[in-house]
């Protein structure tokens, strides 16, 4: 692992150790240029923790990220640490979920049964396992689903971003063959295909590989029916 | 400046390159390359949430080139 990342791993890891139950948003990087560089960390409830910044502790950093100067760097770094700070808090929360399972097992056997059903905190029927085993709740929380949600939203056109938020789905016009598609909010079995008066004519289920965000697999299924309707189609499955 | 946007589990990657910068535009052309061989599809974004463009070649001069991953069928 590159030592510029390690740093920060460490750092990050300084502030869970503060506040482990309500964790601090990240809120920057700063690299301070003195006689001993420091890269600080600072986070939404003012707390600040640093490290020394060596030169050679970068170059790699630098080479991957074509950071050749600080401003580049720090902007490198701050995409860095919003990543490893994402997953290190689905750890966290992954860690605390196994413990707080293992608590009500453990007063489901004392208690009896039907006692530990009325306990059970009712947010738990909102929890329902999606791809990759995680929850829903979780993934709402997770920065990566508001960043993809930003990059969708960044790249919808005024029409279709208005569509979104008023109605949760958009429509696109397929670039080869101009048939209207609506894509709704989801990941999977999320696109109608419609008719010239808006009916449903079919469903399509296509998305990119890797377990992405809801956001950028809305988006790739726009781009993909936009550009490359038809080999996207051929890869998808239809759903009557 | 160009920037070149990935999408993968954090949401995306996104590594800036200064186009004036030879060496900087040698390295987004091997990405772009290494991530095209391995099957994303490159998209010139384009500003006004349009439809954007599909790009089978590196062009130093796209501003945002948005990096999706291989379609699969659900």
């Amino acid at each position: 692992m590159e030592r510029a990342v390690q740093i920060l791993r460490a750092l990050l890891r300084r502030a869970l150790g503060q506040s482990a139950e309500d964790a601090p948003a990240l809120v920057d990087v700063t690299i301070e240029s003195a006689a001993e560089p420091r890269l600080w960390v600072r986070f939404s409830n003012g707390y600040r923790t640093s490290a020394p910044l060596l030169p050679q502790d970068c170059f790699a950093c630098c080479e991957r990220h074509s950071a050749w100067d600080v401003e580049s760097l720090r902007r490198a770094l701050l995409g860095e640490a919003r990543h490893i700070y994402a997953q290190m808090l689905q750890e966290e929360a992954a860690m605390r979920e196994r413990q707080r399972r293992t608590w009500v097992a453990e007063q489901m056997r004392r208690l009896g049964r039907g006692i530990a059903q009325s306990l059970r905190p009712r947010r738990e029927a909102l929890r329902f396992p999606v791809f990759g085993g995680r929850s829903y709740l979780d993934e709402r929380r997770t920065e990566a689903h508001e960043r993809g949600m930003r990059l969708l939203k960044d790249n919808l056109s005024p029409a279709q971003l208005q569509q979104l938020n008023r109605y949760g789905y958009f429509e696109v016009i397929g670039g080869k063959t101009g048939k209207r598609y609506r894509i709704r909010h989801g990941r999977s079995m999320n696109i109608d295909q419609l008719d010239k008066n808006g009916r449903r004519v079919c469903g399509w289920c296509f998305f990119p590989e890797g377990n992405l965000v809801t956001g950028d697999v809305m988006l790739a299924q726009k781009a993909a029916l936009e550009l490359f309707e038809v080999d996207a189609l051929k890869i998808a499955n239809k759903m009557w | 400046m160009g920037v070149h946007i990935v999408m993968d589990r954090s949401g995306d990657t996104r590594h800036e390159f200064d186009i004036a910068d030879a060496r900087a535009v040698a390295l987004a052309e091997r990405r772009f390359k290494e991530l095209t061989g391995k099957g994303f599809r490159a998209v010139a974004l384009a500003k006004d949430g349009g439809s954007g463009r599909l790009m089978g070649r590196f062009d130093p001069q796209v501003e945002e080139t948005l990096f999706i991953p291989q379609l699969q069928g659900g």
